[in-house]
């Protein structure tokens, strides 16, 4: 197996079916690669062109004459082949296969011939039938759409889409993504290469993992094991039920065994499960970003009394402890708040807050050992919720939640600043207390 | 020694491709030390009434049949005999009954047992997932398997730690404890059952499939009333 480090850290990139015409994938790859601000060298293959999209074309591999790391294929599958053979005469290690048309609608015949070249040669080989990946510390995205937010969370996913969403989603929070990678058919390399490859990877604080199907069941618990011991790993994966389950065998011919038997191999390794693409996004978020806290005692702080009866119901749901409010914290807070503040847990603030009462309750609240974490919910338009929220992370090592909602443009211009310092920020009360929930697990 | 006497059974199952029959599963389980009741294997009608009084009347007489798995409906399952007359009687009956239900199946003989005293039925299983490989299950017997599914699997090998944190997550567990002034069911020695029965496997993966059903748990042991074990 060659080193991932080459595939994902490539320093020239061939597109095997680059083109001219927009709409086509060898058009929208080509522009990802060169409008994400690639540094290395790009190589458009297409022998009916000259020149392809300002860069100069080469007829073959071959003919660059010059060494090149990785090649991406979007050419007809029957073509793939001939084309890996000649990546491997001159000793290029990696594939990204865009193309579909293998075994997942039953050619087995150009699935073997391609998987015996690649063996023949050393090919690792991401696909085919895929996405293919996007690695922002590399400013390299071999894959659709373009995202270039530079983050602390990797994606692996069999489904192209979901890996993309995940990505778009982090990057319109202003978090971004290390790396994406779509799996496709899995007919080379692995969730176990990539898991392997992020495990490792210094620029990756969290995994996120969408797979449809487990190959290497064994090997897989015992990798996702050891890589838990230094960073989190979140799954999603499809196929609860029945119907579900048939779905996903045929969607990339996975083999999906008992749901309930993967859901106990998960908690017997401590993997958490999410079942949707916000959960694994809110729970990578908050994982990737906070510490565990002490014990499961949760304070809340609201504008809004409904969203904390929202957040409280969740907490109840989840045995996060929504622990009674100190007595004499209270007899202090009500000489430093306005008497129609409800001073209990949820503790309301009511609506017409602004950003320093928050402040004022958690400086108060961390000279009490009384909670392990705050969940701070802004229910309304407050301005300089961030400061205060930055200000306080340096006062404690509790962990601070954020729900921000209801709040319009300030909302998302305070989201979008919290988010830049790493202040995981939910849109609801109920994503956010699920997600501290899974945090305090 | 012992372990060659488990190779040996598994592998004469696997060659006649056939369940284990339920004396050899009962050695088996008896070898990895997992508390099954006495009993008595014996193909001869006088056998059956000696060994009926060496064990103690009452007693439970059950076909051993490679083509008969589910002995009760095939009702070649006789319980609560209390007597020499009683175990003749049934001995015959059950071979009656096996030819009926039928005509091809070889009959290999009879398997004794006393007449055990029910506890808080439990099924302990082992089965193959097609991308984790062997797993154990574990739920309450009767309407809690088979109508509420209320099961725990785990991943082979497991802890006793595994095990008991399997018991406790079924939602029956309560029924363990002891409820309406019952006294709590020992759960330790489930939980070192359910060990004992993996290592069975980890150690035999020839083993496909293991259903210890019922399984009963009293205040201070447990006891494998039935057991099949499938070789592939």
């Amino acid at each position: 197996m060659e080193n991932l480090n080459t595939l994902f850290n490539a320093g020239s990139v061939a597109i095997v079916g680059a083109s001219n015409n927009v709409g086509k994938k060898g058009y929208e790859i080509l522009q990802n690669l060169i409008q994400g601000d690639y540094k290395g060298n790009i190589y458009p293959i297409n022998p009916k062109e000259a020149e392809i999209q300002g860069l100069t074309a080469y007829r073959s591999l071959t003919s660059i004459g010059t060494r090149v790391d990785l090649i991406v294929i979007v050419i007809p599958s029957k073509f793939v082949s001939a084309v890996l053979e000649e990546a491997g005469q001159l000793s290029i290690h990696h594939a990204v296969i865009i193309t579909g048309g293998f075994r997942e609608i039953g050619c087995d015949d150009l699935d073997a011939a391609m998987l015996a070249v690649a063996e023949k040669y050393k090919i690792n080989i991401v696909g085919p039938n895929c996405q293919g990946v996007n690695y922002t510390p590399n400013k390299m995205c071999v894959s659709w759409p373009l995202i270039r937010g530079k983050g602390p969370m990797a994606i692996i996913a069999q489904s192209g889409t979901v890996a993309a969403q995940f990505g778009l989603i982090a990057d319109k929070d202003s978090i971004g993504v290390s790396g994406l990678v779509s799996l496709g058919n899995k007919s080379g390399l692995t969730e176990i290469e990539f898991l392997e490859f992020f495990g490792t990877d210094p620029n990756t604080k969290a995994i996120a993992l969408n797979l449809e199907g487990i190959k290497e069941g064994a090997k897989f618990l015992k990798l996702v094991k050891d890589i838990l011991q230094q960073k989190p790993v979140i799954i999603l994966k499809p196929g609860r039920t029945v119907k579900g389950m048939i779905a996903a065998q045929s969607h990339t011919k996975s083999i999906a065994g008992s749901d309930k038997i993967f859901d106990a191999a998960c908690r017997q390794i401590g993997l958490i499960r999410a079942d949707s693409i916000d959960e694994l996004y809110d729970y990578t978020k908050i994982l990737g970003f906070l510490s565990k806290p002490a014990g499961n005692r949760v304070q809340i702080i609201t504008s809004s009394g409904g969203s904390g009866i929202l957040a409280t119901d969740i907490f109840e749901e989840n045995d996060v402890d929504m622990v009674e409010i100190n007595p004499e914290l209270k007899r202090i807070l009500s000489e430093k708040l306005p008497s129609h503040c409800v001073l209990s847990n949820p503790l309301d603030l009511t609506g017409d807050t602004d950003a320093a009462r928050y402040e004022t309750c958690v400086e108060e609240a961390i000279n009490f050992n009384n909670s392990d974490m705050f969940l701070l919910i802004f229910g309304d338009p407050i301005p300089g919720a961030h400061e205060v929220v930055s200000r306080l992370r340096t006062k404690t090592d509790k962990p601070i939640i954020v729900c921000y909602l209801g709040g319009g443009k300030i909302e998302d211009e305070e989201t979008q600043k919290m988010h830049l310092v790493g202040i995981p920020t939910f849109p609801t009360p109920t994503r956010a207390a699920k997600a501290l929930a899974i945090l305090c697990k | 020694m012992k372990m060659e006497k488990v190779r040996s059974i598994l592998y004469k199952a696997k060659e006649e491709k056939r369940w284990l029959l339920e004396p050899e599963a009962m050695e088996i389980l008896k070898t990895y030390e997992i508390s099954v009741p006495e009993h008595r294997f014996i193909n001869d009608i006088k056998e059956a009434v000696k060994s009926a009084e060496s064990i103690g009347y009452p007693v439970v007489l059950k076909i051993v049949s490679p083509a008969i798995l589910h002995k009760s409906d095939a009702d070649c399952v006789k319980l609560n005999l209390t007597n020499g007359e009683e175990v003749r009687n049934a001995y015959q009956e059950i071979l009656t009954n096996a030819e009926k239900f039928d005509p091809k199946a070889e009959i290999r003989g009879i398997i004794i047992y006393p007449m055990v005293k029910a506890g808080l039925e439990t099924i302990i299983g082992i089965t193959e997932d097609a991308q984790f490989g062997p797993a154990a299950m574990f739920g309450l017997g009767g309407v809690f398997v088979e109508v509420l599914k209320d099961v725990a699997f785990r991943i082979l090998p497991l802890t006793l730690d595994d095990a008991l944190a399997m018991i406790k997550e079924i939602k029956g567990y309560q029924l363990l404890c002891g409820i309406r002034g019952e006294k709590t069911k020992d759960i330790i020695s489930l939980a070192e059952t359910i060990v004992k029965v993996s290592k069975l496997c980890t150690d035999f993966p020839e083993i496909k499939e293991i259903d210890l059903n019922p399984t009963y748990v009293y205040e201070q042991c447990v006891t494998v009333v039935d057991a099949r074990i499938r070789v592939g």
